[in-house]
This record gives structure tokens, sequence and C-alpha cells, in this order.
């Protein structure tokens, strides 16, 4: 499918009322945790959009651009509160963030697995094992704090147990800083696979930034603190990978197109065929917003956007599903793995006065949130939380010293 | 029709480094160019990097020239973008086939061509990013302007080319260089003086054109004002 070819649905068609902005959410106990992963990442997506569109909007005073991107923008606002609407009010926050997890998970694993510039692959599966952690971290919590089992959220289509341990993921900021793809060379899947973990992760920030403070427990507060502080690690780390080459007005038909093709991928593997007619109707949404787009880089730039796009979508949708094999192969082979600055280094490569250690012994002083929440689960239900599916944990050092699963 | 930006899928091929990430089967090296422009003399891998940023500079010209064209108010002027694009546009033809003759790959997009790619986008945005506060006039003018500046390092890129030709040593690539030379630098000198020529005119009549200074002069005038330049 060649958007490009597509009319899609006139942006000034897009709007819709209250009512039409309040669907009805899901069942969290009915719904497939793969559904809650995609509402999960489109409202990531939707939300990147709109503060992309933000910014564009205060670097220029051009009327006709602010007026088309306020315009696109406000669909983009639809579409978000559509998409985020569908999260249960009884959901709660913690079971929600379980959610983010799985999706930063299965999510990266799949584009790491797809993906064809080693360098990029590199990146994802680095984050990907501190995700994984967080995701064991979070776990627990739900543990701690109600005596609930996670897995009947993420129905164990995902592994629960450590990844890289969130007490090592501090790094200094100027670590965090990588590299990034050359615009001119890069794959087209790679700069999808970019652009959406991206969104992804900073929604996950976002998310974090704001509901550490809703929990009267400290030592949720304290894990939703130190987690938020590696999220930002992770969009400083996957926000280096985009190449700033690119102009305003490519950035903003890049992020239309990577739209584009999200709404198409999941509408390909939704189970919900409520859910999936608002993929569908998103997709039509996106198409005609890519259009507006289209114009604006052929009018101001002299750019034909065929120039710049693929000239069909991958036919690859991005797709949610187990990876336990993947993440389990990255653990065994990367658990060591840091950063010297934008190199990937194991961890005995470091000098023993780099600035890591420095940072770490600041920021872990006095203790630290993510581990004392396995403590504290620990000394209450005499083992930790874990859903190892596929056996023992890869890194010995990793295996819970109980060795019981939940 | 040449490449105008050159992608993966057109077979772009680039260097990297621990900040450009290019995939292994698309990096080259400077030994690679080097190998594939042999010359006596000179730096070949400069030579290389050199010709790309002179196409790149091409192809964000016709770029620029097609932005122009669209959005200029007045028929002279867009007469004017619509051929110096066209001519532009065979210049990225003529110097594509002049790296090809030389070994060369057209869609290699080396490091002086990223910087010049970052240099012409930024002066094409300059012409309507910031362009809400002025009048036609004023708008017109950015864009006279960055014609203007693109013009002038697009003679300066032909004028080296020449004088590179004359470092290289008698034989097939020096012809082609010549020829390439011989073909473009007639016309870059004609769009350069054009448009040094045309921004001193619009100039002097805006000075002399007391409704330049009424303030809340109507759109519509403005519009038949700048119509009217030149004619």
């Amino acid at each position: 499918m060649n958007p490009l070819d597509q009319k899609g649905m006139p942006v000034a068609d897009q709007f819709r009322n209250w009512s039409d902005l309040n669907p009805e959410p899901y069942d969290k106990r009915e719904v497939d945790p793969y559904t809650r992963t995609r509402v999960i990442l489109m409202n990531g997506i939707e939300v990147e959009s709109i503060m992309f569109s933000h910014e564009f909007h205060r670097h220029t005073d051009n009327l006709e651009i602010r007026q088309k991107l306020a315009m696109s923008r406000r669909a983009d606002q639809v579409q978000q509160k559509v998409v985020n609407n569908l999260n249960p009010g009884d959901q709660t926050p913690l079971e929600t963030t379980i959610g983010y997890e799985q999706v930063a998970v299965d999510l990266t694993a799949w584009l790491a697995r797809h993906e064809p510039d080693p360098m990029i692959k590199q990146a994802l599966d680095f984050a990907l094992l501190e995700d994984f952690d967080h995701l064991y971290r979070y776990a627990n919590l739900y543990e701690l704090l109600g005596g609930k089992d996670a897995t009947e959220l993420t129905q164990q289509l995902t592994e629960i147990m450590p990844g890289r341990p969130t007490v090592v993921e501090h790094r200094h900021p100027m670590d965090d800083v990588r590299g990034h793809y050359n615009t001119n060379t890069v794959d087209p899947l790679t700069r999808l696979h970019v652009m959406t973990i991206v969104a992804g992760e900073q929604q996950t920030m976002n998310y974090y930034m704001n509901h550490s403070p809703e929990f009267m427990e400290p030592i949720a507060r304290g894990l939703y603190t130190e987690i938020a502080m590696i999220e930002e690690q992770h969009v400083t780390h996957y926000g280096s990978l985009l190449d700033p080459l690119d102009s305003w007005l490519k950035q903003l038909v890049f992020h239309e197109y990577n739209e584009v093709y999200l709404y198409w991928s999941m509408l390909q593997q939704e189970t919900d065929r409520r859910i999936k007619g608002i993929w569908e109707l998103h997709l039509d949404m996106e198409i005609g917003q890519l259009q507006v787009a289209c114009d604006l880089l052929r009018r101001f730039e002299g750019v034909e956007p065929a120039e710049i796009l693929p000239k069909e979508l991958p036919d690859t949708p991005v797709t949610f599903e187990p990876n336990k094999q993947y993440v389990r192969e990255v653990l065994a082979n990367q658990i060591e793995l840091r950063t010297d600055g934008v190199d990937y280094v194991p961890l005995e490569e470091l000098p023993k006065d780099h600035r890591y250690f420095g940072y770490q012994a600041t920021v872990n002083d006095g203790g630290t949130p993510t581990e004392l929440v396995i403590e504290q689960n620990r000394a209450k239900v005499q083992r930790e939380f874990r859903d190892q599916t596929e056996g023992d944990h890869p890194v010995v050092d990793l295996r819970d010293p109980a060795d019981t699963k939940a | 029709m040449p490449v105008l930006t050159p992608t993966k899928d057109d077979g772009a091929v680039a260097k990297a480094n621990e900040v450009v990430y290019v995939e292994p089967s698309i990096t080259v090296t400077d030994e690679v160019l080097a190998a594939r422009l042999e010359v006596t003399g000179l730096n070949t891998a400069f030579v290389a990097d050199l010709l790309s940023a002179c196409l790149t500079h091409e192809r964000c010209g016709t770029h620029l020239y097609r932005s122009v064209a669209t959005r200029t108010n007045n028929p002279i002027l867009q007469r004017r973008y619509q051929d110096f694009g066209e001519e532009t546009l065979r210049h990225v033809e003529i110097l594509e086939a002049l790296i090809v003759s030389s070994g060369g790959n057209p869609n290699y997009v080396s490091p002086m061509a990223r910087a010049v790619e970052g240099q012409d986008s930024k002066l094409l945005e300059a012409t309507f990013l910031a362009s809400g506060g002025l009048d036609l006039m004023t708008a017109e003018m950015a864009m006279l302007d960055a014609v203007l500046l693109a013009e002038t390092i697009d003679n300066a890129n032909w004028t080296t080319l020449g004088q590179l030709a004359t470092q290289l040593p008698d034989g097939d690539l020096r012809t082609a260089f010549e020829q390439a030379v011989t073909q473009v630098k007639a016309e870059e000198d004609e769009h350069l003086d054009w448009a040094l020529d045309t921004k001193a005119k619009l100039t002097m009549l805006q000075a002399q054109s007391s409704m330049m200074a009424a303030a809340g002069a109507k759109m519509e005038e403005m519009i038949d004002r700048v119509r009217g330049w030149l004619s």
C-alpha cells in the first residue's frame, strides 16, 4: 500500500463530538494484553505527534503552515482522546504501568528483531534489557502493595524476571547520547522504527513523571521516581538516533507517514472488532493528514514527497507478539554492557575513575528503590515475584536464590 | 529524472563515523573513493567529497527554484525561477554524469554534502518559516536573497571545478571536467548576474516608491505592485 496514492479523510472532516471522544473502555479482565499494548503505544504516538506539531508551530510564524498544523494537531488530539479513553477507569495506574512495560519489552524486542541497521539494533537491544527489568520491579510492587499477580495482566505472553538491574542503569547523562542514522542512507524501516520507539519511550517517561506523586506508599513513589529517570535516559538515547538534518516539514511528513504505518499495523492484528474499527478510522484520518503535510512540503520546499518516502509501506506490520527467546538471548549476551560516550563497552572495560561510577555513587547513595522493592516483597511473601515460563534465567547471577516461581 | 534526494532505495552510500551510522553494506571509505578515482597529484577522496557537495548544492537549488517559483507573486520572477530551475536540473544531470564518468557514484553523499544540505535547507526554510510578519515585498526580497546566496555558492563551485580541471592530467577525465564546466559556467554566470542585478533593481524600485512607505497599504494593492515589478 502506498499512502501517497490514497486520498484519506480530509482533515476538515476529522473533528468529532464529545461523545465520540469518550468511547466505552475495554474490560481490563477480558482484554487481550496486546490490545492494551496497542492502545498504550498509539496513545504515545499521538502524544509525540501533538508535541512535535506544537514545537514546529513555535518555530514559524507562517500563517498558512501554522493554520494547517493547528488543523492536523486538533485531529491528532481527537485521535489521542479516543485512544487513551479506551483505558478503563478501574485499571489502576500501576496496572497501566505494567502494560507500559509490556509495550516496552515486546515492542523493543520486535523492532530489534526486524531492524536492518546493526547500530540501531544495538541501541534497541541495550535499552530492551533495562525496560525488561522495570517490568519485574513493577510486578513486585504490584504484589507488594496489593498481593496481586502481574501475569493476570501480561497473560504470560512476556516473561517477568530481572534484566539489567535498574540500579546499574543509572549512567552519567553524557553517556546516554548516541550517534544517529544518516537521513540519506537510512533504511525506511529504520526511520520508522526509531520514530516509533522515541514516541513510545517518551510517553512512558511522561507517564512516570506524572504518576509518581499519586501514590501514598514511599516505596511506590521512590520506584516511579527512579525508573522515570531511566526513561529520561532512554528518551535521550533513542532521540539521539534521529538525523537532525531533516527540515521541519520533512519531519512532519515522516511523522504522519509513521502514524499511517502504525495504524495500518495495528489494524492487521487487532482482535477486538470495535477497536479494530477505531484503527481503521484513524488510518484513514492519518492518510488525510499525510496529504496535507505532503502538500506543504511540495509547496514550501519544492520537494516531491515521493523523493523521500518509500514506494510503499513496509510489508511487515509492527506486531505485538511474544519475544521470549529473543529477550533471553540478549540477556545472555549483553547484560554486562554499559556505555562510554557514544560507544557500548563491557563493564570490565570501564576505567575505575570513569564518570559512570561517580554518577552511580551519587544517585544510589542512601539506598535504591528498585532494589528495595524486591527486598520488601521478598520479606513479605518469602520470595520475589517472577514469571519464567521458559526455564531458568539465562544469566546465572540473576537466578532467584529461592528458585521459586510465582 | 535525476535523483534530487538520494535515499537508500536510490543506492545512496556514505561514510560512517562514531556519530553518523551507516549500514556496513552501504558504507564507503576514503580508500574506496580514492581507488575509484585515480588522479595523480590530487587528493582523490577529497575530490569525490567535493563533487558530492557540488551535486548536493545543485539538487538543493532545484528544490529552491521549485519553491520560489510556486510562491512568488511576480510573473517575471516566476518565469525566471522556472527557467533557472530547469537549467539547474540540467546541471544536476551534468554533474551526475561527470561523477559517473570519473568512476564515482552520484548517490554517494559525502560529509561535505551533509554540510551543504544543512546550509541549503536552512536557507530555504528562512524564506518561509519566518515570513508571517513580512509584507509581500519583503517576502519576495527574502526569496530573491536566498537565490542570490545559493547562486553565489553555485558560481564559486563551478569556478573551483574549472580550476580543478586545469590540475588534471591530459586525458578523458580532464576533458569531461572541462566539458561540464563549459556547459554550465555561462549559465551560472547568468544566474548570478541576474540575481545581483534584480536585487539592486527591486531595492531601488522600493526605495523610490512612496507607496511602500505608506502604512496600511491594502493587500490587493501590494500584490498588484509586486506583480508589476520589472514589467
